[in-house]
C-alpha cells in the first residue's frame, strides 16, 4: 500500500499523524459528550477516532513508512517514526479500540463522565505514542507521564466502589514515587554524560561508559523507576491491587498495553544503550541484572498466582510473569530475540486481553470475580467457557494457539542458533520453561472449574453483544497468529531491525 | 564560587529524606508531600548540571543546558499534575473509606 494518501494529508507531520487524530479526540470528547447528551453518540465517535487513527498507522506500517519531525530546531531525535514506532503503535490503538469497543456495554464503565473518561482513555494512549515515537529522554519521560496520570485518573473514575478508590490511591502514590526515582535518575545520567538524547548517549557507551557513582546510580534509579511501570518484582505489589480494583475494560487496557509502553521504554532506553556496549563490561554487567531481574519476576509471578481466588487477581500475577518472559529479551540483546519479544507482546495483548474481556463480560451478566462462582460455566455458556480456555492455554503456550509460538520463538532465541558458541543463556530459557508448566496449574483450575465441578445454577448466560465480538475477534488472532505468525512476525523483525540499526 | 558538590549532596539529603517518608509514614498527604521533596531533589540535580558542567564535558553545549533547564519545567508541571490527580483520588477514597491513613484496615482490605 502507499503512505501517500497520509503524506498528502499530514505533510511534515507524518510521523505522528497518529498522535495528532487521537489528540483531536482526547480536546473534544468532553465538548461531544456535553453537546450530544447521549453516552452512544460519544461511544460511536471515540470508536471512529480509535478506527481511523489505527487504519492510518496500518497504512504507514504497510508501507514502509520511516521519518522523522525535526521541527525548527532540528532536533532530528526528538520525533521519530521507524517500523519499530509503527509497530508498538499498532499494538496501542489494537488495545485502544478493543476498549472503546466494549466500554459502553460494560456496566462498569457505563456509570462513569462518559466524556471524561474517554478523554483519559485517550490520553493515556496518546503518552504511550508518545513514548514510542521518540528517542529522548525528555519526550520518555513526559509520555510516561500522561499515561501515568490518566491512568490514577482513570481507576478511580469507578467512583462509589470502594476496592477502586483504594487501588486508585495505592496506585497515585506507588506511581509518584517511581516517578520522582526515574527523574532522579535521568538527572544524574544526564550529570555524567551532558545529554538526554539516546542516539548520543549510545555512542557515548560504545566510547566506554562513565564508569562513576553518579552514573551507576542514575541506571538503577531509572531500571527501578521504570520497574514498577511493567510491575517487575520486587516493584510489582501495585499491580494485583489495581487490576483488581479498577473497572475490568480498564484493567484490560491497563494490562495489555500500559505494560507494553514500560517494556517499551525498556528497549528504547537501556536496550538501545547498551547494544554498543554490550561487548564491553558495562554492558555485560546490565545483562546480567537483567537476567536475574527476569528470572525473580517470572517465578514470583506465577508462584504467587497459584495462591489467587480472585481471577483477576490471577491474571494480574500471570501478567507480571509474562513481563518477565518478555523480559528475556533484554537479557539475550540480539535482534532475535526482540524479535521475539515484541511479537510475544502482540499475541499477549489478544491472549490476556480476551481472558479480561471474558471476566469483564460475565461481570456484566451478574457473575462474581472469584474462581468458585466460574463452575459449571462449560453448560451455561459453552461458547464463552470455550473461549476462555483457549485464551488460559494460550497463556500457558500450549500449541497450536499464539502463546506458544511467540514463547517458543523467546525460549529459542535465548537458547541461541546451532551456530551459536555462547549457551550463556540457556539456563534463563530454562527457568522460563519450568515456570510455563507451574502456570499450567493455576491456568487449568478455572478450566476445570469451568468443565468438571459442577454450578450452583444451569441457566444460560447471556452477555453483551459488542463483548462478544471482540471476544471473538481474540480468539481468530489467537488461533491465526499461532498457526500463521508470520502475519505480525514480519513486522516484529523489521521493528527489532531497525531498533538494532540493520 | 560554590562547589557543585554542595548542590548535590543537597539534592541526595533531601531525596534521602522523602524516600524515608515514602516509606514510613502512613498518612497518605505526607507521603504526597514527601513524593514532592523527592521530585524536586532531582530539579535541584537538574539545574545544577545544567549550571556548572559547562567545562567538563566536551559535549555540553548551549543546547544540553536548555535541556536540564526544560526538564525541570516539565517536572515541575508534571509534579503538579500528579499532586492535582492524587488529592482528587484521595478525595475520593476519604468519601467511601472515611480514612486517608495508608495503613489502616479501611484501606488495606487488598493484600497478596
Amino acid at each position: 500500500m502507499d503512505s501517500e494518501i497520509i503524506t498528502n494529508i499530514f505533510g511534515d507531520l507524518t510521523p505522528v499523524a497518529t498522535i495528532i487524530i487521537l489528540a483531536i479526540g482526547v480536546l473534544s470528547f468532553p465538548a461531544v459528550q456535553m453537546f450530544g447528551k447521549k453516552h452512544v453518540v460519544t461511544w460511536i465517535y471515540a470508536l471512529v477516532i480509535a478506527l481511523v487513527a489505527l487504519a492510518v498507522d496500518i497504512i504507514l506500517l504497510m508501507s514502509d513508512y520511516a521519518g522523522y519531525y525535526a521541527g525548527e530546531d532540528d532536533m532530528a531525535n526528538w520525533i521519530v517514526c521507524n517500523p519499530y514506532t509503527l509497530y508498538m503503535q499498532l499494538l496501542f490503538l489494537t488495545v485502544l479500540t478493543i476498549t472503546v469497543f466494549v466500554c459502553h456495554s460494560s456496566i462498569e464503565t457505563t456509570k462513569n463522565h462518559s466524556g471524561a473518561f474517554y478523554s483519559l482513555l485517550f490520553g493515556a494512549t496518546t503518552g504511550m505514542l508518545f513514548v514510542v515515537t521518540t528517542y529522548d529522554l525528555l519526550t520518555i519521560f513526559v509520555g510516561v507521564e500522561l499515561t501515568s496520570i490518566s491512568s490514577y485518573a482513570m481507576v478511580a473514575l469507578k467512583r462509589k466502589d470502594g476496592r477502586a478508590s483504594e487501588a486508585a490511591v495505592k496506585y497515585a502514590i506507588v506511581g509518584g514515587m517511581s516517578t520522582a526515582l526515574t527523574l532522579y535518575g535521568i538527572s544524574m545520567v544526564y550529570g555524567t554524560t551532558g545529554t538526554t538524547d539516546l542516539i548520543l548517549l549510545q555512542a557515548i557507551m560504545f566510547d566506554g561508559p562513565p564508569f562513576t557513582w553518579l552514573f551507576a546510580i542514575g541506571m538503577i534509579c531509572m531500571i527501578a523507576g521504570y520497574g514498577f511501570k511493567i510491575a517487575m518484582v520486587p516493584f510489582h505489589m501495585w499491580a494485583p491491587d489495581v487490576y483488581e480494583g479498577a473497572a475490568t475494560p480498564v484493567s484490560m487496557f491497563l494490562a495489555t498495553a500500559s505494560k507494553k509502553m514500560g517494556l517499551g521504554v525498556f528497549i528504547q532506553v537501556f536496550l538501545f544503550m547498551f547494544i554498543m556496549a554490550k561487548t564491553q563490561v558495562c554492558g555485560e554487567a546490565f545483562q546480567y541484572v537483567f537476567a536475574i531481574l527476569a528470572a525473580v519476576t517470572m517465578t514470583v509471578g506465577n508462584i504467587v498466582a497459584i495462591a489467587q481466588t480472585n481471577i483477576k487477581r490471577m491474571l494480574a500475577y500471570s501478567s507480571i510473569a509474562q513481563a518477565g518472559y518478555i523480559l528475556i529479551m533484554m537479557v539475550v540483546m540480539t535482534p532475535e530475540a526482540e524479535a521475539a519479544g515484541l511479537f510475544h507482546m502482540f499475541t499477549h495483548v489478544f491472549m490476556k486481553g480476551g481472558a479480561f474481556l471474558i471476566v469483564g463480560a460475565l461481570i456484566c451478566a451478574g457473575i462474581g470475580e472469584k474462581i468458585s462462582d466460574y463452575k459449571g460455566l462449560a453448560k451455561r455458556a459453552p461458547l464463552i467457557a470455550f473461549a476462555m480456555m483457549l485464551f488460559l492455554f494460550s497463556l500457558a503456550g500450549i500449541p497450536p494457539l499464539a502463546g506458544f509460538t511467540s514463547k517458543f520463538f523467546l525460549f529459542a532465541s535465548a537458547v541461541g542458533g546451532p551456530g551459536d558458541a555462547s549457551a550463556e543463556w540457556v539456563w534463563l530459557a530454562l527457568v522460563a520453561i519450568l515456570n510455563s508448566a507451574i502456570s499450567l496449574y493455576y491456568y487449568a483450575r478455572v478450566v476445570k472449574a469451568m468443565y468438571i465441578e459442577k454450578g450452583a445454577s444451569t441457566e444460560k448466560i447471556k452477555i453483551p453483544k459488542p463483548f462478544l465480538v471482540a471476544i471473538l475477534v481474540c480468539v481468530v488472532f489467537v488461533i491465526v497468529l499461532g498457526v500463521y505468525p508470520d502475519l505480525i512476525f514480519g513486522y516484529a523483525e523489521a521493528a527489532a531491525n531497525a531498533t538494532f540499526g540493520i | 564560587m560554590i562547589p557543585m558538590e554542595y548542590f548535590l549532596i543537597l539534592a541526595a539529603i533531601l531525596f534521602c529524606i522523602g524516600a524515608y517518608g515514602v516509606l514510613t509514614k502512613s498518612n497518605a498527604i505526607v507521603v504526597l508531600m514527601c513524593i514532592e521533596l523527592m521530585l524536586n531533589a532531582a530539579n535541584i540535580n537538574f539545574i545544577t548540571f545544567a549550571a556548572y558542567n559547562i567545562d567538563t564535558i566536551e559535549l555540553l553545549t548551549m543546547e544540553a543546558t536548555a535541556v536540564g533547564q526544560a526538564f525541570v519545567i516539565m517536572s515541575i508541571s508534571v509534579a503538579a499534575a500528579e499532586v492535582a490527580v492524587g488529592i482528587a483520588i484521595l478525595l475520593n477514597a476519604y468519601k467511601i473509606r472515611k480514612t486517608t491513613e495508608l495503613d489502616d484496615a479501611e484501606l488495606t482490605t487488598m493484600r497478596w
